[in-house]
C-alpha cells in the first residue's frame, strides 16, 4: 500500500461536489414561497404542566403556520423564523394549544409548559393504525450513530426467511455461501466476516462464539419486527466487541397496538425448502403479555442444479421456538423475560450419501451438521416517573450450544456455555443536554472443541466497567464519548474508548465521525467451518492442528481501530424526498487471527505480523422517483489488504466494487412489486488445482456477474392477509466449476470452499401472511 | 473506477433534469386547504385521492387536519382535488364529503361522529 489515504477519496471529493449542485436546484424551487428576511432561531424545552416530564414530538409553529419544528427525544426544539413574526404556537395531541409571544433578540432558551385537556367521555375506539408511506429503510438525521433502520416492510422484500437471507436489499452488508456444502450464508460488513459484526437481540449479545456463522439461521424473518445497522464501533454499553459494526434485532412485541394477535406465514420454494412459521402475542392485561413464537423448516428435496453429484443444499429439519414475557409495572418498573430453543438437523454432500456411511474413498462423501441450542435472557429496568431521565436497567442471558459436523472423514463438534450480566444506570447532569450512562458488565465464556481427534478447550471470563457521556448543542451538535476497562482472564486487562461525533451544519445535513477499539477472540474454526469442506490440511503457525499437544488457545486476541466519516443528506426534488449518504470507514487491525488459503491444499491461522486493514467507501441514494415507487442505488468500494507469509494481498473471495439498484412500487389498491439487480465486481481467487488440466493453478480473478431477485405481493383488508410470490437469481447465474475436483471428494485437491459466485441457480418461491387481530 | 464516473454522471444527469423542472414552476401552485380526518389510516386515504393527474405533492397532517398541495395549475385545479378527495368521505376545503362514502369509512375515520386519534 502506497499511502493512507485511498484512491477514491479524492472521486468522493467530486462526488459531493456534483450533489450539491443538485441541492441548489432542489431548494431553488421550494424556496419559491419564502422571500428572504432575516431569520431568527428560538429554542427552549416542552414539558407537561402537570408532571413536568419532557415531551416529545410537540409540534411548534409559527402564527401564519409556514415554519415549523417538532420537539425531540429531550423535549427540545429549535425554530428558525423571520424577524417580524412574533408568536409560537405549540401543539400536541390531548393537550390544549398554547400560543406563546417571543421577545426579539432574546438568545435565553424558553420553557413552554403544556396542559393536558380535561379527558373527555373516555369512550374506546378500535383503532387500526397503518403507518402510510413509511419508508421501509431510514437513516436519521438525529443522534450521534448512524442507523440504518431496516423495517419489517423491507424484511418482507427478501424471499426468506432468515437473518442471513434478509439483507438481500441492504447494500450495506454483503452475504455469501460460506462453502458449496453447507447451505450456509455468512455475512459481511466493511469487508469484515460476519464474526466482525456484533450480533444483539434488543441489545443483549445474541449470536457470539460457535454460532457466529450458523446462529444467523436461527431467527427467522417472521420473529422480527425491525433491524438497526450500524457500521463502526459502537457504544460501550454494549461491550468491547463489534470491530466492523452492530445489528440489532428488535423481535415482535405482544404489547404493542401495532403487533397482530396471530401472525401465520408459509411459504414453499421450488428448491424444495418448505416453512412454517407461527406467532401468538396476548396482553393479559395492561401489566402483563406473552409471545409465543415458531418457526419449523424443512428441505426435503435433492437439489443438484449445477450436475456436479453433490447436493446444492443439504437436506434437513429446523425447529425453533421461544416463549416470553413482559412485565410493566405502574411505578416504572420493567421486567421481561423469555427463551429460544433450537434443534437443527441436516444432511448434505454427494446425492447418494445416506446417515452412516463409511467415510472412505469409494463411497459417497457425506455432510452432517446438528445443533442444539438454548437461549435465555431476562431484562430488568426501571424508570423513575418523576424523573424520566434517569433509569436503570440489568440485562441477563445464558447460552447452552451444542453442534456437531463431519465434513467428510472430517469431524469438529464444538459446544459452548455462556453467560452475561450487563449493568447500566443512566442521568443527566443538570440537564438532559448532558446524559451520563454507567454500569459493569461480566461475559462467561466455556468452549469445548474437538476438531478430528485434537481437542480445543478454553474459558473466558472478562468482567469490566463503562461510562459513556453524551453531550448535546440544540440539534447541531452531539458527542458520545465512551470508555470501558476490562480485565481478560487469558489476556490481561484493556481499555476500550470509543468517540462518535455528529454535526448538523443545515437541517437537512449531517455529518458523523467515529473512532474506537475493538477486541474479540476468535473462534478460528467455528468461524471458518466453511474450509472443512475440503481436503485443505488445518495448520496453526504452519504446524498441522492434528499434530498440536497443547491444548491452551494458541493466538492472542484481535485488536482493531476503527474510523469513520459519514454524511446523510435529505433532499427534496420535483417535490419528492430522498436521501443521499455516503461514507467512509477504515478499520485497522493491530492483531489479527489471519485465515490463509493462499496455498491451495491447506489453511493456516496465524497472528498477523505485518499490516492488515480495510477501506470501504459507500455512496446511496434513496429517492421516491414518483409517487410510490422508490429506487435506491448504492455503490460500494473496498481496499482490504493483510500481510500474509507470502506477502501483501488483496483479501480473497472478497469483492472490491459492487453496485445495487433497487426498484419498489406500490398500487393504490396494495400490489407491491419490488426488483433488485446487483453488479457483483471481480474477487480474488487464491493459488487453486486445475483437475482438468491436473496443475495448479495460480491466483488470478473471478468473473464479474449480476444477480437479479423480483417479488410481487398483494395484501387485502388492510393488510389482514398477504400474499407473495417471488424468484430469486432470475439469471439462473452460478458458479462453474464450484466444486474443484468433484469427482475425487477423498482425494488431496478436492475443493469446496472456493465459493466467490452462486451455488444456487434460479429459485421460485410463495408464501402468505395473516396477521389476526 | 469506471462505476464510479457512471455514478456520478447519472446524478450530474439528475441535476440537469431537475433544472428542467425549475422553469415550469409558474404554473406550479401550492395550497393549504383544510380536510377532516382522524387517523393515519385517513392520512393514505386522503392523500392517495389527492394524487389525481396534475398533483406533484400531497401532505396531510392529522394534527392540524391541513392538506398541503402542490399541483399544476394548468392541468388541474384546486377543486378538482377537493372533489377527488371529498368522493371517498371526507370534507375538503369547499367540498362537502360523499354522504355514501362516509357511511362506509371505518368507524376509527367518523370524524363528525367523535371518531379520535389515539396516537
Amino acid at each position: 500500500m502506497q499511502s493512507l489515504m485511498p484512491k477514491p477519496f479524492i472521486f468522493r471529493l467530486v462526488f459531493i461536489g456534483s450533489l450539491l449542485g443538485t441541492f441548489h436546484f432542489a431548494s431553488a424551487q421550494d424556496s419559491k414561497l419564502e422571500q428572504t428576511a432575516t431569520l431568527k432561531t428560538v429554542t427552549g424545552v416542552v414539558s407537561d404542566a402537570q408532571n413536568k416530564e419532557i415531551m416529545i414530538g410537540v409540534t411548534i409553529s409559527s402564527l401564519d403556520g409556514k415554519h415549523h419544528s417538532v420537539s425531540d427525544e429531550n423535549g427540545n426544539f429549535s425554530i428558525s423564523l423571520p424577524e417580524e413574526q412574533q408568536q409560537l404556537v405549540f401543539r400536541y395531541m390531548g393537550y390544549l394549544n398554547d400560543t406563546l409571544s417571543i421577545v426579539n433578540n432574546s438568545m435565553t432558551p424558553i420553557q413552554v409548559l403544556l396542559k393536558e385537556e380535561s379527558h373527555t367521555t373516555g369512550k374506546e375506539l378500535n383503532i387500526v393504525d397503518v403507518v402510510s408511506r413509511r419508508k421501509t429503510t431510514e437513516i436519521g438525521l438525529t443522534g450521534a450513530f448512524k442507523v440504518e433502520k431496516i423495517g419489517s416492510n423491507e424484511l418482507m422484500k427478501a424471499a426468506c426467511c432468515n437473518l442471513s437471507e434478509s439483507f438481500e436489499t441492504t447494500p450495506s452488508v454483503d452475504v455469501g455461501f460460506t462453502d458449496a456444502v453447507s447451505g450456509y450464508k455468512q455475512i459481511q460488513m466493511l469487508g469484515l466476516a460476519g464474526a466482525y459484526t456484533t450480533f444483539t437481540r434488543e441489545n443483549i449479545p445474541d449470536i457470539r462464539g460457535l454460532a457466529a456463522i450458523t446462529g444467523l439461521s436461527f431467527t427467522p424473518g417472521t420473529f422480527v419486527e425491525s433491524m438497526q445497522l450500524s457500521k463502526g464501533t459502537g457504544s460501550v454499553v454494549n461491550g468491547f466487541e463489534g470491530t466492523a459494526g452492530q445489528i440489532n434485532v428488535e423481535w415482535v412485541k405482544p404489547f404493542e397496538d401495532k403487533s397482530p394477535k396471530w401472525l401465520i406465514n408459509g411459504y414453499q420454494s421450488t428448491q424444495g425448502r418448505s416453512e412454517g412459521n407461527l406467532v401468538y402475542n396476548h396482553s393479559f392485561n395492561k401489566h402483563l403479555s406473552t409471545s409465543v413464537l415458531l418457526h419449523g423448516r424443512s428441505d426435503w428435496m435433492k437439489v443438484d442444479m449445477n450436475g456436479d453429484n453433490f447436493l446444492d443444499n443439504p437436506m434437513g429439519t429446523n425447529f425453533v421456538g421461544s416463549n416470553r414475557w413482559f412485565y410493566f409495572g405502574d411505578n416504572g418498573l420493567e421486567i421481561q423475560g423469555g427463551f429460544k430453543a433450537v434443534v437443527l438437523n441436516m444432511m448434505g454432500g454427494q446425492k447418494n450419501y445416506t446417515e452412516g456411511t463409511p467415510q472412505v474413498v469409494g463411497n459417497a462423501w457425506g455432510y452432517e451438521n446438528q445443533v442444539n441450542r438454548l437461549e435465555t435472557w431476562a431484562k430488568i429496568g426501571k424508570v423513575f416517573p418523576n424523573k424520566p431521565y434517569k433509569s436503570m436497567g440489568l440485562q441477563l442471558s445464558g447460552v447452552f450450544h451444542d453442534q456437531s459436523n463431519r465434513y467428510g472423514a472430517r469431524t469438529y463438534d464444538g459446544s459452548q456455555q455462556s453467560f452475561y450480566a450487563n449493568y447500566i444506570y443512566q442521568t443527566i447532569i443538570n440537564n438532559t443536554n448532558n446524559i451520563i450512562k454507567f454500569g459493569a458488565s461480566a461475559q462467561y465464556d466455556k468452549y469445548k472443541e474437538q476438531f478430528n481427534n485434537t481437542p480445543l478447550n478454553r474459558t473466558e471470563v472478562v468482567p469490566g466497567a463503562f461510562v459513556e457521556y453524551a453531550y448535546k448543542y440544540l440539534t447541531k451538535f452531539n458527542a458520545v464519548m465512551g470508555l470501558r476497562a476490562d480485565y481478560h482472564n487469558l489476556f490481561g486487562a484493556f481499555l476500550t474508548p470509543r468517540l462518535h461525533l455528529r454535526y448538523a451544519p443545515a437541517e437537512n445535513t449531517a455529518i458523523r465521525a467515529s473512532i474506537g477499539r475493538a477486541q474479540r477472540t476468535a473462534n478460528f474454526l467455528a468461524e471458518n467451518m466453511g474450509f472443512m469442506a475440503s481436503s485443505r490440511a488445518f495448520q496453526l503457525n504452519g504446524t498441522d492442528i492434528n499434530t498440536m499437544q497443547s491444548g491452551a488457545y494458541p493466538f492472542k486476541p484481535e485488536v482493531a481501530w476503527n474510523m469513520g466519516l459519514n454524511l446523510t443528506q435529505k433532499f427534496r426534488l420535483n417535490y419528492r424526498d430522498g436521501t443521499f449518504g455516503i461514507d467512509y470507514y477504515f478499520t485497522n487491525f493491530t492483531n489479527q487471527i489471519v485465515v490463509d488459503m493462499e496455498q491451495y491444499n491447506a489453511v493456516n491461522f496465524y497472528n498477523l505480523d505485518g499490516k492488515s486493514y480495510s477501506h470501504s467507501i459507500q455512496a446511496q441514494v434513496d429517492y421516491e422517483l414518483i409517487r410510490n415507487l422508490d429506487i435506491r442505488l448504492a455503490y460500494r468500494f473496498y481496499d482490504i489488504k493483510t500481510d500474509y507469509v507470502s506477502g501483501s494481498k488483496e483479501k480473497p473471495l472478497v469483492a472490491a466494487q459492487r453496485a445495487f439498484a433497487n426498484i419498489g412500487y406500490e398500487t393504490k389498491n396494495n400490489w407491491k412489486f419490488d426488483y433488485t439487480v446487483q453488479w457483483i465486481g471481480a474477487k480474488r481467487v487464491p493459488q487453486r488445482y486445475n483437475e482438468h488440466a491436473q496443475h495448479i493453478h495460480g491466483s488470478d480473478y473471478s468473473p464479474t456477474y449480476w444477480m437479479m431477485n423480483a417479488q410481487i405481493n398483494k395484501s387485502f383488508k388492510d393488510s389482514k392477509y398477504e400474499v407473495y410470490l417471488g424468484m430469486e437469481n432470475i439469471g439462473n447465474i452460478m458458479q462453474h466449476p464450484l466444486i474443484v475436483d468433484a469427482q475425487n471428494p477423498f482425494g488431496n485437491n478436492f475443493d469446496a470452499s472456493l465459493v466467490w459466485g452462486s451455488g444456487m441457480g434460479r429459485n421460485i418461491y410463495a408464501g402468505f401472511r395473516l396477521n389476526l387481530k | 473506477m469506471k462505476n464510479l464516473f457512471i455514478a456520478m454522471m447519472a446524478i450530474g444527469t439528475l441535476s440537469i433534469s431537475s433544472s428542467g423542472f425549475a422553469q415550469e414552476t409558474s404554473k406550479i401552485k401550492s395550497e393549504t386547504v383544510k380536510v377532516k380526518g382522524v387517523c393515519s389510516m385517513c392520512k393514505k386515504r386522503i392523500e392517495d385521492a389527492a394524487y389525481i393527474k396534475g398533483v406533484k405533492r400531497a401532505d396531510w397532517d392529522v394534527k392540524t387536519q391541513e392538506l398541503k398541495v402542490v399541483y399544476n395549475a394548468d392541468k388541474t385545479t384546486l377543486d378538482k382535488i377537493e372533489q377527488s378527495i371529498a368522493h371517498t368521505g371526507h370534507d375538503a376545503g369547499n367540498v362537502v364529503a360523499d354522504k355514501e362514502k362516509y357511511k362506509k369509512l371505518p368507524s376509527c375515520c367518523a370524524y363528525n361522529d367523535g371518531a379520535e386519534c389515539s396516537h
